[in-house]
């Protein structure tokens, strides 16, 4: 039998990038991910260790903080979401974050299991607000806001990188393809032409 | 319906699951009554109209339970609670409970 390569398929395969100052979406590919949840009475010190390693306040809220070369997301009482790029060296935040938070979190490997994307411009909360039931109006919803809502009835963490405005969404793999069908037909107003 | 959770802010009723009655205790399964103690925590319900006390799950959010106070004639939402608190504070009252009782 010839040897097959594996290769790394992005989620994404129906998902058309766009790029415009009023919207543009880019896939994000190429992340490690991975959830942290806190054990039982040990949120103290899961805090502890992530902010002497990456000098990083884990939130207490749905907020976003970066720091250290990753990003960590509110995902839950006691429970983060860490994302960075796997970059040259392939960086692998599972065993990283295992390694640092033994016996006090469980550190799970979520790159594959979640597709990222990043929507950006000035229409974005218009798209939005076609699937999204959370109030992203700059007066209620700012950078570093997390939300873990639906889109269009797919479950959905999403958050705000600047006030261009970006936001990120990340969802189950398998709903990919679905949650981009939907975009697609939310954003086509701003896309068309 | 919007239900206030405590992590997430206002949400739409669409991100809950309905979980059950909060206000009914579990019963002791060594009683001599135990059965028909069972029966009626399971199944007997005043349905009385007014206030209820009611367990949601946050499902398509930060999946806190939650100890909901609701009004079922018009669905005012009277209190949102973690429901992980409300039972700390019950147990806590119930060992304060039992120690005053065993106190001189």
């Amino acid at each position: 039998m010839a040897d097959q390569a594996l290769a790394a398929q992005s989620a994404f395969s129906e998902l058309k990038p766009v790029q415009s100052a009023a919207l543009s979406i880019e896939v994000r590919d190429g992340l490690t991910i991975a959830s942290i949840a806190a054990g039982k009475g040990k949120a103290a010190d899961v805090r502890a260790v992530m902010q002497k390693a990456f000098g990083i306040d884990l939130p207490d809220r749905p907020l976003r903080v970066e720091g250290g070369g990753i990003s960590v997301i509110w995902h839950g009482p006691d429970q983060w979401l860490a994302i960075a790029p796997r970059g040259a060296g392939d960086r692998d935040l599972e065993s990283e974050l295992a390694a640092l938070l033994d016996g006090i979190a469980a550190v799970t490997d979520q790159s594959d299991g979640r597709a990222v994307v990043r929507l950006s411009g000035s229409c974005v909360r218009d798209v939005l607000a076609k699937g999204v039931p959370v109030d992203l109006h700059a007066s209620a919803f700012a950078s570093n806001g997390v939300a873990i809502t639906h889109a269009s009835h797919i479950g959905i963490v999403l958050w705000q990188i600047d006030e261009t405005p970006t936001f990120e969404i990340a969802l189950f793999r398998s709903f990919a393809d679905s949650f981009a069908h939907w975009l697609a037909h939310a954003s086509v107003e701003f896309t068309a032409g | 319906m919007r239900f206030n959770c405590p992590c997430c802010g206002e949400r739409g009723a669409e991100e809950f699951v309905y979980h059950g009655d909060a206000a009914a205790t579990r019963p002791d399964a060594n009683s001599p009554t135990a059965m028909a103690d069972f029966i009626a925590y399971t199944y007997e319900r005043t349905n009385a109209a007014g206030v209820h006390r009611e367990l949601w799950y946050h499902a398509a959010g930060c999946h806190l339970w939650l100890v909901v106070a609701r009004n079922v004639m018009n669905h005012q939402i009277i209190s949102v609670a973690r429901a992980r608190d409300v039972a700390l504070a019950q147990t806590a009252q119930a060992t304060c409970g039992a120690q005053s009782n065993g106190g001189t």
